[in-house]
């Protein structure tokens, strides 16, 4: 499939957030934070609740990206967390692409991604170079 | 701010295992349940050597690719410390059951005025390379902590 400057992603609903979900990817990244997994500590730093890690969004986005374009096809991808993602969200991935080029024999596709929720606040953006 | 003589310092290689187990482990935990991050024989079916790692796999070794020696000398403020941005860049498959040299470097560091007082940036790049030598993956943190008080920090 052919990919132009400009064309959107197809948003997709990727999961909804919980906080069993995010006490699981503490442990399986050996995410040292209490953030996360301690509700007490987390109210008392001033949060709602626990929040998830910037980079379960991140996992999500990376995803989402390669149910697009095919396994191991993420040349490069960053992430930016500056908003927090909560616990009851449903998390949305989408993006756009932003520039399209040869390379290598490859066509190497260049896109601003993002997560958000349902009523589409933004959470985590970045943007990805993946080869279609 | 974190003094400028960090940059480009580079810690020690480590080397770690990337263990099978970890990685079906850590890709069941962000819902990636296709077979060749979990099966070896789908992933030989798809050419891969053993079962891949999803790609973010690699901030499960985030303390590895920062160093920790290098790391507590920038003097950061651990209490709000917050990771800013992620990057990743690949050059091939992150294979379990083989073993990679992970070298952190200090990439660069900065402040910046923030709404509630100054703020250190810190950007650590680390390298993976297999056993052969080639870089697998390069990956790029940023920190972002409260600035502290280092007037008491020696001079070297």
């Amino acid at each position: 499939m052919g990919y132009s400057v400009g064309d959107e992603l197809e948003r997709k609903l990727s999961c909804e957030i919980t906080k069993e979900q995010i006490a699981e990817y503490s442990r399986v990244s050996n995410d040292p934070n209490p953030m996360h997994v301690d509700e007490e500590l987390a109210q008392s730093a001033g949060h709602p609740t626990v929040f998830a890690q910037g980079m379960l969004s991140m996992a999500l986005l990376t995803k989402y990206i390669q149910e697009i374009a095919g396994l191991g096809s993420i040349a490069r991808v960053k992430c930016q967390f500056r908003h927090m993602t909560w616990p009851g969200e449903k998390i949305y991935c989408m993006g756009t692409v932003t520039e399209v080029k040869e390379e290598g024999g490859k066509t190497l596709v260049t896109a601003d991604i993002r997560t958000e929720t349902e009523e589409g606040m933004p959470r985590v953006l970045g943007d990805v170079a993946f080869y279609a | 701010m974190v003094d400028k003589k960090h940059i480009g310092k580079q810690g020690e290689p480590t080397k770690v295992r990337i263990k099978a187990a970890s990685v079906s482990d850590f890709a069941q935990g962000v819902g990636e349940m296709d077979p060749v991050y979990h099966d070896i024989e789908a992933a030989k079916k798809a050419g891969y050597p053993n079962i891949i790692a999803p790609p973010t796999y690699p901030i499960a070794f985030m303390m590895e690719s920062m160093n920790a020696d290098m790391f507590f000398e920038l003097n950061l403020d651990m209490i709000s410390m917050v990771h800013g941005s992620q990057e990743f860049v690949y050059h091939g498959p992150i294979v379990a059951d083989a073993d990679y040299e992970i070298v952190g470097r200090v990439a660069d560091c900065w402040e910046k005025q923030g709404k509630s007082g100054i703020l250190d940036f810190v950007v650590m790049e680390a390298d993976a390379k297999d056993m052969d030598g080639k870089i697998v993956y390069t990956s790029r943190i940023t920190i972002i902590a409260k600035q502290v008080d280092r007037s008491d920090e020696k001079e070297e």
